[in-house]
């Protein structure tokens, strides 16, 4: 299963990356939004995991072009620190599939993502 | 030019000098004389009527009514005439008389046909003054009238008078409280100056007295330490009284352990008894064992007591006894006593003994000794306590000293000390700053003597030069000292060395308000000089175990980071190598970007620096940032965020550390 995973900050991308490729995932990891797009509209990826705050494209600006330019139904999980109930309706009203809240428990974004690609564990 | 020509009195010059010395010309206006004024009008029912001054030149109206000018020149005034006069003058009707019935005043001007005037004389004999009632009609007044006019004049001048004192007698406070702010300086400043050598004395002569002396050197060392003691209770004496009297001297409330003070109190004083002397504590059963209260002054005043009726007991008994009188939810009263089979106090001598330099008797001070202080000093701290001393006394057969304090109750339980350090504290490096080399030279023996290591600092600067060098467990700081005195060099290495090293101030001042001032600047004990060996030591013991019994640093919790990991031990250690170097460089351009109120990267940088606290679970610094995020979102920054920004800064400074330190 191959990931996309946007988010600008070193530690976290790191760790999230490790975490993930340790439970058997392949990770792209992007620090800008537009790097990560691009790598989208190249390659074809099982899931994307994004931020919202980012240099280049935000997560929200990934997730719109996804599914208006695109067109694509790949299971988008967007995360953020903003604590703003807006965000969350904001983020499954232009078509992701999760929201989690930071600081992310890596258990709980392991589940979702096992969910959104149908994986029995 | 017109030569004005008017009556002078022939002692001008001097009645200048008298109207000179009330100041009353062109002062305000004042109701006491209004009244004044308003009375000679109601009293010979006229329509005009004044207090007036004359000077040089011009007739100033103190207080007027019906004529509504200040002043006018002194040649046309009527008074001129008056003030030459030791009585009253009166005009019945300005038109039949010679003088002034050509004046202008009279055929126009204020229309003057009744004139009645008396000079206002001052005590030494000089008309300064006026005072009048004038009507456009004629008239006469009768004797009462006339009676009441000098009374009212009499009165004006006693009024002048009282002001003039007044004002005298503010200057002279002035001056006594001046006096009494540089006596207070003086003493406090003199016996900074005698202690400072007297501390070089007595340690000195501690220290010789723990060498090996033969029998007459001890007997000598004695006595100069008995001599020094004593030395030093007269200066304690007179610095106490100076702080009474500036009232200075505050009585501190803490909880204490009152049957240990009163013991302490009888086995100090114990090894003073005359041998045919029977010396007791007598401690009430229902005595509390705690209460809130002054200790040290109970202690002083006890001490004082119990002192003198040994001084003065050749033999029978000295009893110190404590009762409980009575009880409320809240308080207790306790009953003092310091009961003598002593000399005792002649009946006539009995109200003056609490006064200061007062002995019972004039051989006394010869026969006893003492400065005569120590009573005063004692009724004043009893005083300060709410309550009063009392005695009781008959000659040849001795006396009662007594008080009742009351205390507030306590739950406070005496916690055991603990015995963590009390074997020793191992080798302790201790930093001194001293600009004296007498006390450089006694703190080192001292401190060698407990088994330390002391380097030595002459002043603030060259302390913290040295701190920045090498490592100390404490700190004896100094606080007068040149280049940097001892507060300022706290401040330097609490502030900006972010130092939390204990740090004792050692000081011959004992002012009150200093022992706060050095709280407040960060030191975390205070010595007064001379300094007791054991009370240093004790001192030392109690800062180094504070500091041990400090709440432990801030744990850094890793359990996300090793969820994360999930164990691999190389990522973990990866992970905080990125974060000591990155998040020091994000910090300070986080602190750069607030200081600059560069809204936009504050924000940017506070809300991506928040996921790697998040990883370190430092939620504390997570919510800081997320506080200063939200306020630059605002577009404005608040002490609070400056205050979390400074949290921030020194947070991570710690945790930093702590990392490296994995």
């Amino acid at each position: 299963m191959k990931i996309v995973l946007a988010e600008d900050n070193e530690i976290l991308r790191k760790s999230l990356s490790f975490f993930l490729t340790s439970k058997g995932f392949i990770v792209d990891q992007f620090s800008d939004g537009q790097e990560a797009l691009e790598a989208i509209e190249k390659n074809s990826y099982d899931l994307i995991l994004t931020d919202i705050n980012m240099p280049g494209r935000s997560g929200m600006e990934i997730t719109q072009y996804v599914r208006q330019n695109i067109d694509s139904p790949i299971p988008i999980i967007i995360f953020t620190s903003s604590g703003v109930e807006q965000t969350e309706l904001d983020s499954f009203d232009i078509g992701a599939n999760e929201f989690i809240a930071k600081p992310i428990s890596p258990a709980v974004l392991l589940v979702r993502i096992n969910k959104l690609l149908n994986i029995r564990l | 030019m017109k030569n004005i020509e008017f009556p002078i009195p022939h002692n001008e010059t001097e009645r200048l000098a008298a109207l000179k010395r009330y100041n009353i010309l062109d002062t305000l206006p004042d109701h006491v004389f209004n009244d004044a004024t308003k009375l000679v009008s109601y009293i010979c029912g006229v329509p005009i009527a004044h207090i007036s001054f004359i000077d040089e030149s011009r007739q100033w109206f103190k207080s007027e009514i019906g004529i509504g000018v200040s002043e006018v020149p002194r040649e046309i005034s009527f008074c001129q005439y008056t003030i030459m006069e030791t009585k009253m003058v009166e005009i019945p009707d300005t038109l039949l008389n010679d003088r002034f019935k050509e004046d202008p005043n009279v055929t126009g001007g204020f229309k003057v046909r009744f004139y009645a005037g008396i000079p206002l004389t001052t005590p030494d004999g000089y008309n300064i003054g006026t005072i009048c009632a004038i009507d456009h009609v004629s008239k006469e007044l009768n004797e009462n009238q006339r009676n009441a006019l000098s009374i009212i004049a009499k009165h004006v001048i006693n009024q002048l008078e009282l002001s003039t004192k007044n004002i005298e007698l503010n200057a002279q406070k002035k001056i006594a409280e001046r006096a009494v702010l540089v006596k207070d300086s003086f003493l406090a400043n003199m016996s900074h100056e005698i202690r400072t050598p007297l501390n070089a004395i007595i340690g000195f002569t501690d220290l010789l007295a723990q060498t090996k002396l033969d029998n007459i050197q001890r007997d000598y060392i004695d006595s100069v330490q008995i001599a020094g003691e004593n030395l030093l209770l007269i200066i304690n004496d007179i610095l106490d009284l100076s702080k009474i009297e500036s009232g200075n001297l505050t009585i501190d409330e803490h909880p204490f352990n009152l049957k240990k003070t009163l013991k302490h109190v009888y086995n100090l004083l114990k090894v003073k008894v005359h041998k045919d002397v029977e010396f007791n504590l007598f401690l009430d059963a229902e005595l509390p064992e705690n209460v809130i209260g002054d200790q040290g002054r109970l202690n002083q005043i006890l001490v004082n007591l119990a002192g003198n009726a040994l001084k003065f007991t050749e033999d029978g008994e000295v009893t110190i006894s404590v009762k409980k009188v009575s009880e409320t939810t809240d308080n207790y009263s306790l009953r003092f006593s310091v009961k003598d089979t002593g000399i005792g106090i002649q009946e006539d001598k009995l109200k003056t003994i609490f006064e200061r330099f007062t002995q019972a008797e004039e051989s006394t001070t010869r026969k006893f000794g003492g400065t005569g202080l120590g009573l005063n000093i004692v009724k004043q701290l009893v005083e300060l306590q709410n309550a009063e001393i009392h005695v009781k006394s008959k000659q040849g057969r001795g006396s009662e000293f007594f008080f009742v304090l009351t205390y507030k109750k306590t739950d406070h339980i005496e916690i055991p000390t603990e015995t963590f350090f009390e074997e020793g504290l191992g080798k302790l490096k201790i930093l001194l700053c001293e600009d004296n080399v007498l006390n450089q030279k006694l703190a080192k023996s001292v401190i060698h003597n407990f088994g330390f290591e002391l380097d030595i600092a002459e002043n603030g600067e060259e302390g913290i030069a040295l701190l920045s060098k090498n490592t100390y467990d404490l700190v004896l700081m100094d606080l007068q000292m040149p280049v940097k005195d001892g507060y300022q060099t706290t401040e330097y290495i609490r502030n900006e060395m972010n130092l939390t090293i204990p740090i004792v101030a050692m000081t011959a001042h004992s002012l009150v308000g200093e022992q706060e001032r050095c709280y407040s600047v960060g030191m975390d004990a205070y010595v007064p000089k001379p300094f007791k060996q054991a009370m240093l030591l004790e001192t030392i013991k109690t800062v180094v175990n504070k500091d041990v019994k400090l709440p432990p640093k801030r744990k850094i919790d890793l359990s996300f980071l090793e969820e994360m990991s999930c164990g691999d031990v190389n990522f973990k250690k990866d992970m905080i190598d990125l974060f000591i170097q990155k998040i020091p460089n994000e910090i300070n351009q986080l602190e750069a970007a607030f200081n600059s109120n560069d809204m936009d990267v504050v924000k940017k940088l506070a809300h991506n620096m928040r996921s790697s606290f998040d990883i370190f679970m430092l939620e504390d610094f997570s919510n800081y940032l997320s506080i200063i995020e939200q306020e630059a979102n605002i577009g404005h920054f608040t002490a609070e965020s400056a205050d979390k920004m400074n949290i921030l800064h020194c947070g991570i400074i710690e945790v930093v550390k702590n990392l490296k330190e994995l």
